[in-house]
């Protein structure tokens, strides 16, 4: 196997008239690997994960995926590539049940509708949803949809998932499923680049993470790297808190990561 | 283990059985091609009911064949308009096409409709894949503003290339009577034309439904972004459904033409007779459902008939005013048009039985 990275950012930066929503920054994410991206709310994080999925054009920089320069490429074509995706906010297609919403997604590889039905199903079963294929989308709750979402991006037969936030909104139980079904994911040999707001969860499963902050990258390294980093902890509770509730706030999660 | 992944484990495990459940559903998820095509030939089987007991009656043969015919028009716009959600009013520019052509074709040279209606339809297409290309890029009501003027500059270009057209005269087919002019002598004739216009059509829809197309084409009406992270070209989905749809309804056109050996711009481009009733068909009977469009036309075209013939004396154009009242009514209150108030109150019996 090559050591080019699967998929590489190289000083992407975003302008929206006056803002900056994206800054300047660089980022790869190597076959097997799950690398995070968090920061408060505003941070650029979306904004970021648009550029890669070409849902919005950088104003500067290269994505290169697989080697390949994708910056011309749209949407659908980086799908095509081997990109798969979900969305922060769940975009379940209504109308459709389960089983349908995820063959959207295996169609791309299988015309046949049998065959399609097939993958979609299988998929279904990996994620642990088989029991809901005939229920509409509309009619499933908030972590069942997100699920949906990841569903329907491995239908695609992806190289990577990117997750926008899939645990946002989950009480822990449902958080502790996806983390389950996200390592197994893995194990089976997929790469993901993910979006989440959850340090418990960024510091179960990640292999590095990346920090944006005002859309400029302040911090990577590993998990525990992060969590200790006074940078980041400033980003995050504001000034005046190292020490005190910085470090009283990260207490648990450190206890945890020891357990 | 940490007491917080201990309650993480115990919670995790409710998954567990439901996904141990077997994943087969009483009811199919995907219905099988034998169960689709069964219930199409019953479908259609029913619709040609009418049509076998009122045989005789001059009347009311012409009533459906008109339903046959605005029926097959109404699902053929459903495909675009209601799988791919693209809400056009601009369909009588196909149907003009499809209408004008035939009729000058048989006017000018006397071809055969039989022979000229394919290739007609195939120009349509390509002009519907012509305008659409730059007005896909408008969503919702931009999209149906836009394609309501392709309408309108329609109608003023048949009303001014008199030499194509014959301008506000018309055109007028004359009548020789044969299989191969696609002229006949009795109305259940072509009552039989439009049914089996009528069958293409819904047949069309049961296949595109089960196909990758059809698929894409709801992907594409329900969220354009999500479809695009599915590796949908949106554009190209929306220009495929469009052109299908144009080409079917060009079909129409020429069956119109040929019912009627008489054509002129309000005819053929009158807003609420062609290009707003196939839509409004559809929204009444069931917006991108296989049945809705030809159930609409069923209870639509009757009734409207019923309404002109009552009071044309006393109060012309009433019979608007109440189709227009329906059409907000189920715009109100059957968002999924009768198919979807039937399926609902089929859902509920069904649930009131269970235990």
């Amino acid at each position: 196997m090559s050591t080019t990275p699967m998929l590489e950012v190289r000083g992407a930066s975003k302008q929206f008239g006056g803002l900056r929503a994206v800054d300047n920054v660089s980022l790869s994410v190597n076959r097997g690997e799950i690398v995070s991206i968090i920061g408060p709310n505003g941070a650029g994080k979306t904004t970021f994960f648009n550029l890669l999925t070409g849902q919005l054009a950088p104003t500067e920089g290269e994505v290169r995926f697989l080697g390949q320069p994708i910056n011309a490429l749209p949407p659908h074509a980086r799908a095509k590539l081997g990109m798969g995706r979900t969305f922060q906010i769940a975009k379940p297609l209504i109308a459709l049940n389960a089983l349908e919403n995820v063959m959207i997604g295996s169609f791309l590889h299988s015309a046949a509708l049998a065959t399609a039905k097939d993958k979609a199903m299988a998929v279904l079963e990996r994620v642990g949803m088989a029991h809901l294929a005939a229920r509409r989308a509309g009619d499933l709750t908030l972590s069942e949809r997100r699920r949906l979402e990841v569903a329907r991006a491995l239908a695609l037969e992806p190289q990577i998932v990117l997750l926008d936030e899939v645990m946002a909104g989950l009480n822990q139980a449902e958080v502790g499923i996806e983390i389950d079904l996200l390592r197994s994911l893995h194990a089976q040999g997929l790469t993901f680049l993910i979006i989440e707001h959850n340090l418990k969860v960024v510091r179960a499963f990640s292999d590095r993470v990346v920090v944006l902050d005002r859309g400029k990258q302040i911090a990577e390294g590993t998990a525990e790297e992060i969590l200790t980093s006074p940078v980041v902890i400033e980003a995050y509770l504001g000034q005046g808190h190292m020490g005190k509730g910085g470090g009283v706030s990260l207490e648990p999660l450190q206890q945890e990561a020891r357990a | 283990m940490s007491k917080i992944e201990n309650t993480m484990n115990t919670l995790v495990t409710p998954a567990e059985p439901a996904a141990a459940k077997p994943p087969v559903a009483r009811r199919e998820v995907i219905e099988s091609p034998q169960r689709a095509w069964f219930k199409y030939l019953a479908g259609m089987g029913l619709a040609l009911l009418p049509f076998a007991l009122l045989s005789n009656d001059a009347h009311w043969v012409n009533i459906i064949a008109f339903t046959y015919l605005m029926g097959g028009l109404a699902a053929s716009w459903n495909i675009i308009g209601g799988f791919g959600g693209q809400f056009s009013l601009g369909h009588g520019v196909f149907f003009g096409i499809g209408a004008y052509m035939t009729a000058a074709l048989v006017i000018r040279w006397g071809l055969s409709p039989w022979l000229t209606m394919v290739p007609i339809a195939v120009i349509a297409a390509g002009v519907a894949m012509l305008i659409s290309w730059p007005t896909f890029r408008l969503r919702g009501p931009f999209f149906a503003i836009a394609t309501l003027a392709f309408n309108e500059v329609a109608f003023v270009l048949a009303n001014h290339a008199d030499s194509l057209t014959g301008g506000p005269r018309g055109l007028m087919i004359p009548f020789k009577a044969g299989f191969a002019n696609m002229i006949f002598r009795e109305r259940w004739q072509y009552a039989l034309l439009m049914f089996v216009f009528a069958a293409l059509v819904i047949g069309v829809c049961v296949w595109l439904r089960r196909s990758r197309l059809g698929y894409y084409l709801l992907a594409v009406r329900e969220d354009e972004d999500a479809a695009r992270a599915a590796g949908i070209n949106v554009l190209a989905v929306k220009l495929k459904g469009m052109a299908l749809s144009a080409f079917l309804t060009s079909l129409g056109g020429t069956l119109f033409a040929m019912y009627l050996r008489y054509i002129d711009p309000p005819t053929i481009f009158t807003l609420p007779e062609v290009g707003v009733k196939f839509a409004l068909l559809s929204l009444i009977g069931g917006i991108g459902t296989i049945w809705g469009p030809l159930l609409g036309a069923a209870l639509i075209i009757p009734f409207e008939n019923w309404l002109r013939a009552e009071f044309a004396d006393s109060l012309p154009g009433v019979s608007l005013a109440i189709l227009g009242l329906l059409m907000v009514l189920a715009a109100l209150f059957m968002k999924r048009g009768v198919v979807g108030a039937l399926e609902d109150l089929v859902k509920r019996i069904r649930g009131s039985n269970k235990p």
